[in-house]
């Protein structure tokens, strides 16, 4: 009877073997023993620290601190409800064999899991669970720490002009600055906008580290008033972000410019020809290059100069000028000035000068004088002499 | 002809007294006058430049137009003026019973138009001085419906510095070869129309200085 029951008991075993797949364990002193030595010696998430709806991946490395003895491991699996796993558990068995000894000490084996989560979870610190089921022993459970955190970067205007004029090139510097508690990748600061140039357009920065800030140049010629964007693209891990802010482009007075201005102003006239002499001052802040002197319709230059170069007039500083022209029109005549600034723009300017009551009167009265009294004299020569002549005959 | 232009220019009375003694004949008054007038037309081409170039941009072609009236207007203005002035001597003559025939006074209005021709040679090369500084406002098809546009750009022509000096100018000269010839008309009207020197002086002073004051006055409110 007894040889009929342990033939009965093998038989089941058997039959379960055969239905289940699964042997079962054999918990000895020494598995139990083994299974002590494994733990988790790493855990990594990408992105170290999530947006929320970002997808990654976790990794937790399980050492063997064993020399003797390795471990079968039926089973690991990662579970959370806020940090969801998106892939498949590791169902097949494996193995983690012994460590090995060396002068430096003992050595573990380590085998890495890997699986892909998503943070469907709205910002804050959770505490997902990784757990391995052992063939000849309990399992191990560990809980790491993982946070979600939606602070985008940040993008800083740290220097602009005083002020934008059409057609003139200022530069603006932006800041990208990272205040998340891990790095991001591939940050491309990006311009967009109409009405203006802006050069670079897209500006490549690379990685930013936690805390770090960088900055970049952008030259910016606008035509009219408009609205400048500034995108920064980054990755955080393999999720794609982006941060935009926008820029007003507002024209005005640029309070430190240079500001050529006409003074000890005089106007001759000569056979038709005008000609104009004056000063010209820089009552700005910052250098005139290449200053130009012109006068514009409805005057029509003349030679000799047409055109007047004064050349560089740092600030306070003054040079001459002579522009000759002639007119039909002769009440006043806007005069140009142009120059450069540092970037090469040009600016110009314009100012208005009488030329009738200055020119007309210093060269001749509202009455044509000379003629009317060179006419007299003709007339009274001609007459009286005449009269005296016919006396004398008479 | 015995008498020369240098009789004529040295002692007018000479060459006018002679002259009475010889057939009425206009033929060398109308060179001379031909002569001033060729140098006059030469002077319209030069002085309606500006004007032609003003009104081109108006209607395609009339610059030719402006520039082909104003040399034979000015021959023929020179012989519509030797009669006018005839005419006016003639008449004013008439008031101190003058007796000559119209023909004869016209020759010595001709022959006393000599200065004539050196006046319009010096106004030639004012002319061409001048002019070449006058810069002529453009005028568009807009204004040919407008004429505030047309009298503004004439204005601006005529108000131009080297217009208006080369109006001054040319006034005294052509002032000052009137009253040369007027001399010559006083003692050519004496013999011509038979009465005195006085008479005649009257004759031609009173147009010619009623003249000169109009040139005064266009020169004024120019």
């Amino acid at each position: 009877m007894k040889k009929i029951l342990v033939h009965l008991s093998i038989v089941l075993y058997l039959m379960l073997i055969a239905v289940t797949g699964v042997a079962i364990a054999y918990q000895t002193e020494a598995s139990l023993t083994a299974a002590g030595k494994i733990y988790v010696s790493n855990v990594t998430y990408v992105p170290r620290v999530f947006f929320t709806d970002d997808v990654g991946t976790v990794t937790y490395e399980v050492a063997n601190g064993d020399t003797d003895q390795g471990v079968v491991v039926n089973h690991a699996t990662f579970s959370d409800t806020n940090i969801r796993l998106i892939s498949g558990s590791y169902d097949s068995s494996s193995n983690i064999g012994p460590g090995r000894q060396s002068s430096a000490g003992t050595i573990p084996t380590i085998r890495t899991y890997t699986f892909s989560v998503i943070a469907d979870a709205t910002e804050g610190t959770y505490y997902p669970t990784f757990s391995l089921s052992f063939r000849d022993a309990e399992g191990l459970f560990y809980r790491g720490m993982v946070q979600v955190d939606n602070t985008p970067l940040v993008v800083t205007i740290l220097s602009k002009p005083d002020a934008f004029t059409q057609g003139s090139k200022k530069t603006i510097t932006v800041q990208v600055a990272n205040p998340r508690k891990n790095d991001v990748k591939n940050v491309l600061l990006e311009v967009t906008g109409s009405s203006f140039d802006a050069t670079p357009s897209e500006t490549f920065i690379g990685s930013l580290a936690s805390g770090a800030k960088t900055t970049a140049d952008i030259a910016v010629t606008p035509y009219q008033p408009t609205t400048l964007g500034l995108t920064v693209n980054y990755d955080n891990g393999d999720n794609p972000h982006k941060v935009t802010m926008e820029f007003p482009i507002v024209f005005g007075p640029d309070k430190k410019q240079a500001e050529p201005i006409i003074s000890n102003i005089q106007v001759k006239s000569t056979a038709g020809i005008y000609h104009i002499t004056g000063d010209v001052t820089n009552a700005g802040l910052e250098n005139a290059n290449s200053v130009v002197v012109t006068s514009l319709l409805p005057a029509v230059p003349e030679d000799p100069y047409k055109s007047y170069v004064v050349g560089v007039l740092k600030p306070d500083d003054f040079g001459s000028f002579e522009v000759t022209f002639s007119t039909d029109n002769g009440a006043t005549i806007p005069v140009q000035l142009s120059y450069k600034d540092v970037d090469g723009n040009v600016i110009t300017s314009r100012q208005d000068v009488k030329i009738s009551s200055n020119a007309v009167s210093s060269q001749t009265s509202d009455l044509p004088l000379l003629p009317i009294i060179a006419g007299i004299i003709i007339v009274g020569a001609f007459v009286g002499g005449w009269f005296f002549y016919l006396r004398k005959k008479k | 002809m015995k008498r020369s232009f240098t009789d004529l220019v040295l002692r007018p009375t000479a060459f006018f007294a002679g002259l009475m003694g010889e057939k009425e004949s206009v033929k060398i008054p109308a060179l001379i006058l031909l002569v001033s007038g060729i140098i006059g037309a030469a002077t319209a081409y030069v002085v309606s430049g500006p004007s032609a170039k003003m009104m081109a941009g108006l209607m395609p072609g009339i610059e030719t137009i402006i520039i082909i009236t104003a040399v034979p207007v000015a021959l023929i203005g020179v012989y519509i003026f030797w009669v006018i002035w005839t005419g006016v001597f003639y008449g004013l003559s008439y008031l101190f019973k003058g007796n000559g025939t119209f023909k004869r006074t016209l020759e010595v209005v001709g022959y006393g138009s000599l200065p004539q021709i050196l006046g319009s040679l010096i106004t030639l090369v004012i002319s061409m001085l001048y002019i070449p500084r006058v810069v002529a406002p453009q005028l568009t098809n807009a204004a040919a419906e407008n004429p505030q546009m047309i009298q503004d750009a004439v204005n601006a022509l005529k108000n131009n510095p080297a217009m208006m000096e080369y109006n001054q100018i040319v006034s005294i000269v052509s002032i000052l070869f009137i009253v040369w010839s007027a001399n010559y008309w006083i003692f050519g009207l004496k013999y011509a129309r038979n009465i005195s020197l006085r008479d005649a002086a009257v004759c031609v002073c009173v147009p010619v200085v009623g003249m000169i004051l109009i040139v005064m006055y266009t020169l004024i409110v120019m």
